[in-house]
């Protein structure tokens, strides 16, 4: 094991060196302002925003879990993240659609629509999801009374 | 602060987040990542290729197919990176943050590969929507750059987790006993410790007065399921712009099959291209060189040479393709009447002036392939002005961009 993680730090030290040389190479050094702009605001928006707001959510959820089934709330926590990636992938697309493009066959749908109907859709999944859980759940106690 | 740090990672300690499911998540993340570095390299080198370079003419879909993986892996690294990142999330709490010179290496990678994983994932998405200027710096360059950082940073960070890695690679080695978290340095005592006092121990207190999760296997697997829904649904409506088996759910992709004159999208409009006039005009021939010979084409010359009808896709850099019907002559008869057969090297210059892309080179893999024609007809129809009147390159296996339009001449190299 010691052989290969040598071999695979010394590998992706040469790498990171490649990356570095070919930043160097192509990328003017008017630039490098920008991209160390977006690496702090990557992790700033990572662990300073995204991990708050996920252990509120998550301490908001545990709070729940005294009155909503833990099933209930695992389907309700799935279409939340579900949700929420969406929104990260196509909210940039209305936004930048709304700018407008180079072309009229570059973002040539409607996503804002698109994007309300998806929302609609999971959330009526969601519905049917929680009441299929709860119908099973009840069926289980009445065959297994406590 | 210290103890604050670790009640934190006690309270965010939960059962889908464990080693092994850092492990599963780690090693798709890895696929991912690997795919998308290979075929984003494959994809650079067909574009600037070294001397020594030659590239598969077949399948025709060679490219669209890499490239289509290319964006859809991107796409599935979103839900990836976060199931990833939240698996191991406590970590983030550790106290104290660094023990040492050693470990604090280990973190400084781990913040150059989370940033640089994040920044690379998110200007793609945004390149695919042509959204430049939300970046102070070149997309492609940075792209291409950032694509060593991120692969050589996972190499470390395999090399640093290859025991976690190794010990909970296979199902049925872990699970039971429930792992523990990675000991803090700061453990206190049975007796040590008391209740946080204050606002602090409040806001403890209220979350530890809920029950606990009650089934760890369920909230495991509804963690995967969450995930592998997330997945399907990014794929089944984005990839229709690459594969056309999802293009009837293609309802969030950058592009759409058929909308687009001939009834193909498109990247550069002529008018963009400053060359409505040139290509519009009667006066347009196609000048073919080779050294001291040449010949001048005009197009109804063109359309008087053997026709050949061919089925190619058109796959941009950008991740989205097309196939459609191309007709006109080949390009190898074009370059044999100024007897450049023995030679191969074909450069193409556009009546676009000034661009990037204005000139295109081909290796005589392409250039003397049967399917690579000068295009004058695509699905039927003359080529429209903004697909490259009054005639274009297209060539299998081979990225749209270099696929020159408003061709105006073709030259061997020697």
């Amino acid at each position: 094991m010691k052989i290969t993680r040598v071999i695979l730090i010394a590998f992706g030290v040469a790498l990171l060196i490649v990356g570095a040389l070919v930043l160097l190479a192509t990328v003017e050094p008017t630039n490098y302002l920008g991209i160390a702009i977006w690496f702090l605001g990557a992790l700033i928006i990572h662990d300073g925003i995204l991990g708050p707001v996920v252990f509120g959510v998550s301490v908001v959820m545990r709070k729940s879990s005294r009155r909503i089934p833990f099933g209930v709330l695992l389907i309700i926590q799935g279409a939340l993240v579900i949700g929420a990636l969406f929104t990260a992938i196509v909210v940039p697309e209305i936004l930048k659609q709304g700018i407008g493009t180079a072309n009229p066959t570059l973002l040539p749908l409607e996503y804002g629509r698109n994007l309300v109907v998806f929302y609609v859709a999971l959330a009526v999944v969601t519905a049917a999801a929680i009441a299929v859980y709860i119908g099973m759940r009840r069926r289980k106690q009445q065959h297994h009374p406590a | 602060m210290q103890r604050l740090l670790f009640e934190l990672r006690n309270r965010l300690h939960a059962p889908s987040r464990n080693p092994r499911t850092a492990v599963v998540f780690g090693r798709l993340l890895a696929i991912a990542f690997l795919l998308c570095f290979g075929t984003g390299i494959y994809s650079h080198f067909i574009q600037e290729p070294l001397p020594w370079m030659s590239f598969a003419t077949r399948p025709i879909w060679l490219y669209q197919v890499t490239q289509g993986v290319h964006i859809v892996a991107g796409i599935l690294c979103f839900p990836l990176i976060f199931a990833k990142l939240y698996a191991v999330y406590p970590e983030l709490f550790k106290t104290p943050p660094i023990t040492g010179f050693a470990n604090f290496l280990e973190r400084a990678s781990i913040a150059l590969f989370v940033a640089s994983s994040l920044v690379q994932i998110t200007i793609g998405l945004l390149n695919t929507y042509q959204w430049y200027a939300l970046f102070p710096f070149p997309f492609r360059q940075t792209h291409f750059a950032l694509s060593f950082v991120i692969i050589g940073s996972l190499a470390i960070h395999i090399a640093v987790k290859l025991p976690i890695i190794a010990k909970y690679w296979r199902k049925k080695d872990n699970y039971e006993p429930e792992p523990e978290l990675e000991p803090d340095q700061f453990v206190p005592a049975a007796g040590e410790l008391q209740p946080i006092h204050g606002i602090t121990g409040k806001v403890f207190n209220w979350i530890d007065s809920s029950p606990e999760a009650q089934k760890p296997q369920a909230s495991r697997r509804g963690f995967f399921v969450i995930f592998g829904l997330a997945s399907a649904a990014l794929v089944t409506l984005t990839a229709g712009q690459s594969f056309k088996v999802f293009d009837a759910t293609n309802v969030f992709g950058p592009r759409k099959n058929g909308i687009g004159p001939n009834a193909l999208p498109i990247n550069r409009t002529a008018k963009k291209a400053d060359v409505v006039d040139k290509a519009s005009s009667p006066d347009w021939r196609l000048t073919v060189i080779n050294g001291t010979a040449a010949m001048t084409y005009s197009l109804a010359e063109l359309n008087a040479m053997p026709q050949y009808e061919v089925e190619l896709p058109i796959a941009c850099v950008e991740g989205w393709s097309q196939m459609a019907t191309w007709k006109g002559p080949r390009l190898r008869d074009l370059i044999d009447s100024v007897d450049g057969e023995a030679i191969g090297t074909v450069k193409a210059t556009s009546l676009e002036e000034g661009s990037l892309y204005a000139i295109s080179e081909m290796g005589p893999e392409f250039a003397r392939d049967e399917l690579t024609l000068v295009a004058l007809e695509v699905n039927g129809e003359t080529l429209d002005l903004d697909h490259g009147y009054p005639a274009r390159l297209i060539a299998p296996a081979r990225p749209g961009v270099l696929q020159t339009k408003w061709l105006s001449s073709l030259e061997v190299l020697a």
